[in-house]
C-alpha cells in the first residue's frame, strides 16, 4: 500500500513545498484547523544594487518589467561597519523603535522580513501602518523580504520549538543567507567593491546570544544607535519599555489592580455584567472620566485614578459597575491635576502612591458631598475599569514640566527622567526618560506613551520630537494639527501626478464634440454668480435664478465638478478620502485636495468657463418645488461677489440689470424656504462664532470680531440645504442600500434633563424636547426682556446638549433613523462642497451614477467600503471643528495679548469651587476659581438645587447661574499646558 | 437488524465441508490462519492535515477504509435564565452543573457525566448503500455505543458550561463491502481517534472560549502518558463467529457463511490495572448462513430413492430429525452459555486477543 500521507520533512522529490498548520477562531467562534501549503521559491530578489544575478531570475510584473531595487549599493557605514550595511531588524526593534526608523538621518537600507512584518501587525495595527508608510517611503530604502517564500531563508519549525524561537530563527537565518548571497554578488561582479554587512538589530537577549553562537553580526537597538551621530537625540526616541521595566521587575509596588483576561472580558461583555465603551475625561476634573455603554441612558462614572486603572482618555475600556451603594453625583468641583500633584518627583518611584494624599481629600470631599444631600442626590452610576480592548495612544504635544527637571544646564547629557504635560488635559501627565532635558524646556515636545505599568503611577513615554519654541506660531499651529491628527504634509507626487497634465491653463475644451462635452449642458448663457465670504478663493458654488414664462422660477444651484478631476480609487482619491476635509484655521489652510485644483480648475471663478454640477429647479413665487433636475454642465459665472458685496448690490435699488434681478429673486425664495423649514421645526440653534483679523502681512491678530450675519448668507445657505436635500433623495431612490447620507440624530431626554433644570429653577422656563419642533418653539419662549443675549446663551447651550451629525451610509440605518434633527429633513446629505469635504465628492459620484452620467465605482457599491469611509470622515470633520475652534482660541489669546479689558459675561455653569463665564464680544468663555477671587481663598457655599455659589471670607459675592457679570480680561501663559489662554477676573 | 450481504456464492456442499473443517479441533480455516489470528493489515494514522485526526486501514482482503475526525465548538444546549446565569458564573460551576444534568445521562452517572451523548456524531459511508440502509445505521450505532461507554470520552468535549465539542466521526469504506466490515471500521476509527488533536484552550473556566492558534501546542483527544499508567483509549470492536465449539477471531466472508453464531465484542483498556482489558458492549449478529438454501439429504431426496416430503412444513419437520453429518443445514442460531464465556475470556484476559490488537495498534500511531 503506498501511503496517502505527504510528507514534508527530507522528502528530496519535493524540495520546495513546506507546510504550515495552525488554528483559527472565527467571529463566529467556530475553531478551525488550517493547513496552508507553502510553495517555496528561489526567485524572490534581495532587491540589492550590488546583486546582478537577481535582477536576472526576479519575476516580472504585468508589463514585464522588474520591480525597481530598493537597497542601496553604497550603503552608508559607521564606525563598526566600515564597509556600509544593511539592517535586518526583528519584530521587538521596530516595536520600541518605530520612532527611530523614521527619522532622516540615519536608518537606510533596511530589510524588513516578512516575518517580522506579519508579527508586527499583530502586536500593533497603528506600527504596521507604519512600516508599511516606511516601506513605500521610496528615500528610506525600506524593502519587504518575504524569507519564508524563499527556498533558502525557509526555517521548518523544530519539534517542540516555540513559535517565537522559530520566527527569532528564521530572522537570524535571512541574515546569514543575505550575508553569503551579498559576498557571492559581490565577488561575481568581480570590481572592488566593498561588501556591505548585513547587521540583525533586535533586543531579544536570547536572540542576541545565539546570534553571535552563529556568527551572525547582531546588535541590540541601543548598541547601534549609539554608534551613530546624535546617538543622543536617537536614544531619546527608543521606546521606554522593557529594559526598564526589566530593571524595576520585583521591587515595583503594585498601584493599580490586574486588567481581566481578554476572554473574561468578552464573556462579561457578552453575559451583561461587564460594559464596553470608550473612555473619556472630564475636562474639568481629571479624576473623573465618563463611559458611555449601551445598557445604561446615562453615562457610568469612572472616578478616581485607581478605578480608571490606566486607562487614558480614548481608549476602549471594559467596565464593570460598582454596587449601587458607591454611585455618586457627577462632581461639582474643579480638580486640575497641576494643582493638586504639583510637586511629583518624576525619578522617584518608591514614595508613591496611587491615589496622593491631596487627591484622596479632594474625593472625600466629593463623597461627603454627596453624602450629604438628602434630597435626590441623583447618583450617577459608577464604574472601574477591568481591562483595556483597544489602545487609542497617539502621539501627544507638550512641554516638559519645569519642576520635575533636575540639572537644567544645557551641556549635560546625564539621562534624567521629566515629566511631561500634555496640551490636552485631560490626558495624565507622561513620564520621558532624556538626556537633552535642558534643551527641551520651554519647547513644544511631541512624545507618545508606550506603556503604563501596574507598578507606575503615570504613563511611561518616550520623546518623539521637538516643534519649536512655546508661543512660537510655527510651534502652536503644528502643535494643533498634530492633536488633531490633521495631516498636513505636502501632497506626495504620486497625488499631484494625477492633476491633468495642462496645469493652470487647462481650459473647458471649446469643441462640443470633446469627451469632456460629453452628458453635459451647456449652461454658459445663464446669469450665474457666486457668493461667498470675502477672500474666497475655493468657490464651490453658485447660483442663479430666472423668471420662466408661466409665472414660476428656475433656480440653479452650481457646483464645482470635482468628481471630473478625482477619480475614484486613484493616488489623489485616497489622499484625499483620508484627509477627507479641508481645516481651515485662522492663518492657514490645509487642503483636502491639490491647490491646482482646489482654487484653480475646480473653483467656479468669475468670468472663465468651468465644468460644474448643476441642480435644477423649477419653483412657484410660493417657493414650492414643482420639479428638480440634475446634470452635469458647464458654466461661466458672472461674478463672485462676497457676502457684503451681494448684500449691498441687491439693496441697491438703482440696479436693475438681469444678474441683480436674479439675486432678488433667490433672496425672496430664500425667505420663504427658510420660513417653511422653520415651521417644519427646523432649529434655530448658536454657537459662539468669532472672527480673528489678522494682519494682511503677518498675520498677526488684530483684533477679534463677533461675525456678522447678513441676509445674504442665509440667501446661500437655503439653497445650499435645498440642493443637498433634493441630491439625498435622489441617490437614495437610485442606491438605496448604498447612498451616503448625513443624519442627526434627536437628543436623548436626558441630555435637555440639566438644562432644563436649570431653567426651571432659575428662570421659571421650559424646554420641551418632545420633538425639533417643540424644541424650537420652547426655545423662542426663552427670553429675557431685560436681557437679549439670553436667549442666544441659552441656545449655545442647548447645542451643546445636542448629538452631533454623521455621515452614514443608507443601508445601514432605517429609513426613519435618516432624520436631520436640527434641519427638520427627513433625509440629507452633503452635496455642496467638494472642493473641501470628502463626503459631497462621494455624493457626486453617486448622483453622476443615478443620473446615468457614468458608471458607479464598485468601492461605491460596497456597504462596508462605505461605511469605513463615513467613520473616517465623521473622525476627521470633528477633528477639523476642533482644530479651527483651537486655532480662533489661540489667536484671541495672542490678539488680547498684554491688554486689560473689561466686559460683559455670564455665568455658563457652576462648580462648588468655582464658575465658568462666557463672554459673547469674544466668544471666549474660562473658569473662574474661587482661589482666583481672594487670598486667602474664600469659603464658599454651594447651593447645588438652586445653583447658586455663596462665597464669604476675604471676598463677599454671591454668584448664581444666568447671571450677567463683569469681568476683567488680561492673559496668562496658563502653566499647565503652556497654551496663552484668557484670564478672567470677577469685578 | 441482518448485515446485508452480497450472497456467498457456495453449495450446500462446499457449506457443509467447510462447516465441518471449521468444527475440526484444532479448527482448520481456508486461509490456513489460527482461530485467533488476523488477517494482515495495512495501516497508517494522520493522512488528512486538515482533519484533527484520521487514519486509513487496508485489509489483505482488498477491503479499505479511511475515517476523518473533525471537531467543532458549539453551545451546550443547557441555557440557564440570564438571572440564574449571573449567579451561577460567580458560584464554581462544576457541581452545581454535574447535578443538573444526571438525569439526562444516567448511564454515566458514575462519572463525572458532564458530557451528553449528542456530542459525539458518526457518519458512515458504503458504497452501494444509502445512508439510511440498515447497514450503516446499525454499525454507526454499534461503534458509537462502545465510544460513549466509558464516558471519559464526551467529558473530555466539555469545555466549559455553555461550549462543549462536537466530534464528528466520518468513515468512509473505500472498496465494496467484501467482508463484514465492522473490525475494519472499527481499527480504522480506533487509529483515527488516537491521533485526533483539540486545539488547546487558553481562557478560563466559562468565559467565552479561546483556543490557542498554535496548532502545536494542541492536546491529544486521547491523552497518553509516557508510563502507560492512566490510558483511556478508544474502544475496539471485534467481531467473533463460533462454529461448533470452536471460536474464531476475524473471520472472513466464507467462514461467515457457515458460523453457527456471530458476536461483536467492544472492549477497552481498563481504566484501572494496566494492561488489562474490559468489555463494554457485546453483541450478538444475525449469521449470514440463515439464508443460505440447504442441502437435500437421501432421504428427502426422490431421485436417490427418498421420499420428498409433501409440503415445506413437512419438510422443516423432516429435517429436525435429521442429523445426518455431511448434508449442510443452516444454522438454527442461538450460542451456548458456556461457549459464550469462553469468548468473553478469550477476549479480555490478560494477553488476550483484544490486548494484543490493541497493542499492534498502538504501534501503528508510534511508528505514523
Amino acid at each position: 500500500m503506498t501511503s496517502l500521507k505527504r510528507s514534508f520533512a527530507s522528502d528530496s522529490s519535493a524540495p520546495n513545498l513546506s507546510n504550515k498548520v495552525y488554528v483559527r477562531s472565527t467571529k463566529s467562534g467556530k475553531v478551525q484547523k488550517i493547513v496552508r501549503e507553502l510553495y517555496l521559491r528561489q526567485d524572490i530578489p534581495c532587491s540589492s544594487n550590488l546583486c546582478s544575478k537577481c535582477a536576472q531570475i526576479a519575476p516580472t510584473d504585468y508589463n514585464n518589467k522588474v520591480a525597481p531595487f530598493v537597497l542601496s549599493d553604497t550603503p552608508a557605514g559607521t564606525k563598526a561597519f566600515p564597509n556600509g550595511h544593511y539592517l535586518v531588524p526583528d519584530t521587538n526593534a521596530f516595536l520600541t523603535g518605530m520612532d527611530l526608523f523614521e527619522v532622516e538621518t540615519a536608518f537606510y537600507d533596511v530589510i524588513v522580513l516578512q516575518i517580522v512584518l506579519e508579527e508586527v501587525k499583530n502586536r500593533s495595527l497603528p506600527l504596521y501602518h507604519r512600516l508599511i508608510n516606511l516601506t513605500k517611503n521610496e528615500d528610506k530604502r525600506f524593502f519587504v523580504f518575504f524569507n519564508e517564500f524563499r527556498l533558502e531563508t525557509y526555517v521548518a519549525r523544530d519539534h517542540g520549538e516555540s513559535i517565537n524561537d522559530r520566527n527569532d530563527k528564521a530572522v537570524r537565518k535571512a541574515v546569514q543567507w543575505y550575508g553569503e548571497h551579498l559576498q557571492e554578488a559581490v565577488r561575481a561582479r568581480g570590481k572592488s567593491l566593498r561588501c556591505p554587512s548585513i547587521v540583525m538589530i533586535s533586543d531579544d537577549k536570547e536572540n542576541l546570544r545565539k546570534a553571535k553562537a552563529e556568527k551572525v553580526p547582531a546588535l541590540s537597538l541601543s548598541e547601534y544607535v549609539s554608534g551613530l551621530k546624535d546617538a543622543d537625540l536617537l536614544l531619546d526616541m527608543i521606546s521606554a519599555g522593557r529594559e526598564q521595566r526589566e530593571n524595576k521587575s520585583g521591587k515595583g509596588e503594585l498601584f493599580y489592580p490586574e486588567y481581566f483576561s481578554l476572554s473574561k472580558m468578552l464573556t462579561g461583555v457578552k453575559a451583561g455584567t461587564m460594559h464596553q465603551g470608550i473612555f473619556n475625561v472630564s475636562p474639568y476634573n481629571y479624576l473623573e472620566g465618563t463611559v458611555h455603554v449601551p445598557a445604561f441612558d446615562k453615562s457610568l462614572l469612572v472616578l478616581g485614578r485607581e478605578n480608571s486603572n490606566r486607562a487614558v482618555s480614548g481608549d476602549v475600556v471594559v467596565v464593570e459597575v460598582l454596587p449601587k451603594d458607591q454611585w455618586k453625583a457627577p462632581s461639582t468641583k474643579i480638580i486640575e491635576e497641576e494643582t493638586l500633584n504639583k510637586n511629583d518627583n518624576a525619578d522617584a518611584e518608591d514614595g508613591e502612591t496611587i491615589v496622593s494624599e491631596r487627591e484622596r481629600r479632594a474625593l472625600q470631599e466629593e463623597v461627603k458631598r454627596v453624602h450629604g444631600q438628602s434630597v435626590e442626590g441623583r447618583p450617577q452610576p459608577t464604574a472601574r475599569v477591568v481591562g483595556i480592548i483597544k489602545r487609542n495612544w497617539r502621539q501627544y504635544v507638550g512641554h516638559v514640566d519645569k519642576d520635575s527637571v533636575r540639572s537644567s544646564s544645557k551641556s549635560s547629557r546625564s539621562q534624567q527622567t521629566v515629566f511631561l504635560v500634555p496640551m490636552d488635559k485631560r490626558i495624565p501627565k507622561i513620564r520621558v526618560r532624556t538626556r537633552q532635558a535642558g534643551e527641551l524646556l520651554g519647547k513644544r515636545v511631541l512624545v507618545t506613551i508606550d506603556s503604563w505599568d501596574r507598578d507606575s503611577r503615570y504613563p511611561v513615554g518616550h520623546f518623539v520630537r521637538s516643534l519649536g519654541e512655546l508661543e512660537s506660531k510655527g510651534a502652536e499651529t503644528e502643535a494643533l494639527l498634530l492633536e488633531f491628527d490633521v495631516q498636513y504634509r505636502p501632497f506626495p507626487k504620486t497625488v499631484l501626478d494625477c492633476l491633468p497634465a495642462e496645469g493652470h491653463d487647462w481650459k473647458v475644451p471649446k469643441s462640443l464634440e470633446d469627451p469632456g462635452w460629453k452628458g453635459r449642458k451647456d449652461l454658459r448663457d445663464l446669469l450665474v454668480c457666486s457668493i461667498d465670504p470675502p477672500g474666497c478663493v475655493d468657490i464651490d458654488d453658485a447660483l442663479h435664478a430666472r423668471p420662466l414664462p408661466n409665472g414660476n422660477f428656475e433656480v440653479g444651484v452650481h457646483i464645482a465638478d470635482v468628481s471630473h478631476f478625482v477619480k475614484p480609487n486613484n493616488a489623489m482619491d485616497k489622499e484625499a478620502s483620508m484627509r477627507g476635509t479641508t481645516v481651515y484655521l485662522v492663518d492657514k489652510r490645509i487642503d483636502m485636495l491639490p491647490m491646482l485644483l482646489g482654487t484653480d480648475l475646480c473653483s467656479l471663478k468669475p468670468y472663465v468657463e468651468r465644468y460644474a454640477f448643476s441642480v435644477l429647479w423649477e419653483i412657484t413665487p410660493e417657493a414650492e418645488i414643482i420639479s428638480s433636475q440634475f446634470t452635469k454642465s458647464v458654466i461661466r459665472s458672472r461674478e463672485a461677489f462676497s457676502y457684503e458685496q451681494a448684500q449691498i448690490r441687491i439693496d441697491d435699488k438703482s440696479q436693475n440689470d438681469d444678474l441683480t434681478t436674479g439675486m432678488r429673486t433667490l433672496l425672496l425664495l430664500s425667505k420663504k424656504l427658510r420660513q417653511q423649514r422653520m415651521d417644519a421645526g427646523a432649529l434655530n440653534l448658536a454657537s459662539p462664532e468669532v472672527k480673528v483679523q489678522t494682519e494682511s502681512e503677518t498675520s498677526d491678530p488684530v483684533d477679534v470680531q463677533t461675525k456678522k450675519l447678513l441676509d445674504t448668507n442665509s440667501l446661500v445657505e437655503e439653497f445650499m440645504l435645498l440642493a443637498n436635500i433634493s441630491v439625498a433623495g435622489k441617490i437614495y431612490e437610485a442606491f438605496p442600500q448604498t447612498a451616503l447620507l448625513r443624519r442627526h440624530a434627536a437628543p436623548p431626554k436626558t441630555n435637555f434633563e440639566e438644562l432644563g433644570n436649570q431653567l426651571k429653577v432659575k428662570r421659571g422656563m421650559e424646554i420641551r424636547t418632545e420633538s425639533s419642533k417643540a424644541l424650537a418653539d420652547s426655545l423662542d419662549t426663552c427670553v429675557d426682556a431685560k436681557e437679549p443675549f439670553f436667549n442666544t446663551l441659552v441656545r449655545i447651550m442647548a447645542t451643546r446638549c445636542m448629538m452631533s451629525a454623521e455621515y452614514f451610509c443608507s443601508g445601514t440605518q432605517a429609513y426613519p433613523e435618516f432624520r436631520h434633527y436640527g434641519l427638520a429633513s427627513e433625509i440629507y446629505t452633503h452635496f455642496t462642497s467638494p472642493i473641501r469635504r470628502y463626503a459631497d465628492l462621494e455624493a457626486h459620484r453617486q448622483l453622476a451614477a443615478a443620473i446615468d452620467y457614468e458608471q458607479l465605482d464598485p468601492s461605491l457599491h460596497s456597504k462596508a467600503k462605505l461605511e469605513a469611509v463615513c467613520k473616517n470622515i465623521n473622525v476627521r470633520h470633528r477633528n477639523a471643528q476642533m482644530a479651527g475652534r483651537a486655532s480662533i482660541e489661540y489667536y484671541v489669546g495672542q490678539a488680547l495679548k498684554g491688554r486689560i479689558i473689561e466686559e460683559e459675561g455670564f455665568v455658563m455653569k457652576i462648580f462648588s469651587n468655582g464658575f465658568v463665564v462666557f463672554v459673547p464680544r469674544f466668544g471666549i468663555e474660562s473658569l473662574i476659581r474661587l482661589r482666583d477671587l481672594g487670598t486667602p481663598e474664600p469659603e464658599s457655599e454651594f447651593d447645588s438645587e438652586n445653583y447658586v455659589l455663596n462665597v464669604t471670607g476675604s471676598r463677599n459675592v454671591k454668584v448664581e447661574l444666568f447671571q450677567k457679570v463683569k469681568v476683567r480680561i488680561s492673559d496668562e501663559q496658563e502653566k499647565s499646558t503652556g497654551k496663552r489662554k484668557i484670564r478672567l477676573a470677577l469685578l | 437488524m441482518a448485515p446485508v450481504q452480497s450472497q456467498v456464492l457456495l453449495s450446500p456442499a462446499e457449506l457443509s465441508y467447510l462447516h465441518s473443517s471449521l468444527s475440526l479441533n484444532p479448527p482448520i480455516r481456508p486461509d490456513g490462519r489460527s482461530p485467533t489470528q488476523f488477517r494482515p493489515l495495512i495501516a497508517e494514522s494522520d493522512i488528512l492535515p486538515g482533519a484533527n485526526g484520521s487514519a486509513r486501514v487496508c485489509f489483505a482482503d482488498g477491503t479499505e477504509a479511511i475515517v476523518g475526525v473533525k471537531v467543532e465548538v458549539e453551545k451546550s444546549q443547557w441555557q440557564p435564565t440570564a438571572g440564574e446565569h449571573a449567579s451561577r458564573l460567580s458560584i464554581a460551576a462544576g457541581d452545581i452543573a454535574m447535578n443538573d444534568e444526571e438525569d439526562e445521562s444516567e448511564d454515566t452517572s458514575k462519572n463525572k457525566g458532564l458530557g451528553e451523548n449528542s456530542w459525539v456524531e458518526m457518519s458512515i459511508e458504503i458504497p452501494g448503500f444509502r445512508d439510511d440502509d440498515s447497514l450503516p445505521i446499525f454499525l454507526s450505532s454499534m461503534l458509537t455505543e462502545a465510544l460513549l461507554a466509558s464516558g471519559e470520552l464526551k467529558d473530555r468535549l466539555y469545555i466549559n458550561q455553555r461550549f462543549h465539542w462536537k466530534l464528528f466521526i466520518d468513515i468512509l469504506l473505500l472498496s465494496p463491502p467484501l467482508s463484514y466490515p465492522l473490525p475494519l471500521l472499527s481499527l480504522t476509527t480506533h487509529l483515527a481517534l488516537l491521533s485526533a488533536r483539540l486545539p488547546a484552550l487558553k481562557s478560563e473556566q466559562d468565559e467565552d472560549p479561546l483556543f490557542d492558534d498554535d496548532w502545536d501546542a494542541s492536546i491529544p483527544l486521547y491523552p497518553r502518558s509516557k508510563s502507560k499508567s492512566v490510558t483511556d483509549i478508544p474502544p475496539i470492536t471485534l467481531l467473533v463467529m463460533t462454529v461448533g465449539s470452536n471460536i474464531i477471531f476475524d473471520p472472513s466472508k466464507e467462514e461467515l457463511s457457515v458460523a453457527e453464531a456471530v458476536l461483536a465484542i467492544s472492549c477497552a483498556a481498563s481504566p484501572t490495572t494496566s494492561g488489562s482489558v474490559r468489555l463494554l458492549s457485546i453483541r450478538t449478529i444475525d449469521p449470514p448462513p440463515r439464508l443460505t438454501p440447504p442441502g437435500i439429504p437421501n432421504s428427502m431426496n426422490s431421485a436417490t430413492g427418498g421420499n420428498a416430503p409433501v409440503s415445506s412444513t413437512d419438510a422443516i419437520a423432516q429435517r429436525e430429525a435429521l442429523s445426518l453429518a455431511g448434508v449442510w443445514t443452516p444454522p438454527r442460531g442461538g450460542i451456548k452459555r458456556g461457549l459464550i464465556g469462553r469468548v468473553l475470556k478469550m477476549v479480555a484476559e490478560k494477553g488476550g486477543v483484544a490486548e494484543e490488537v490493541l497493542q499492534a495498534l498502538e504501534k501503528v500511531e508510534v511508528d505514523g
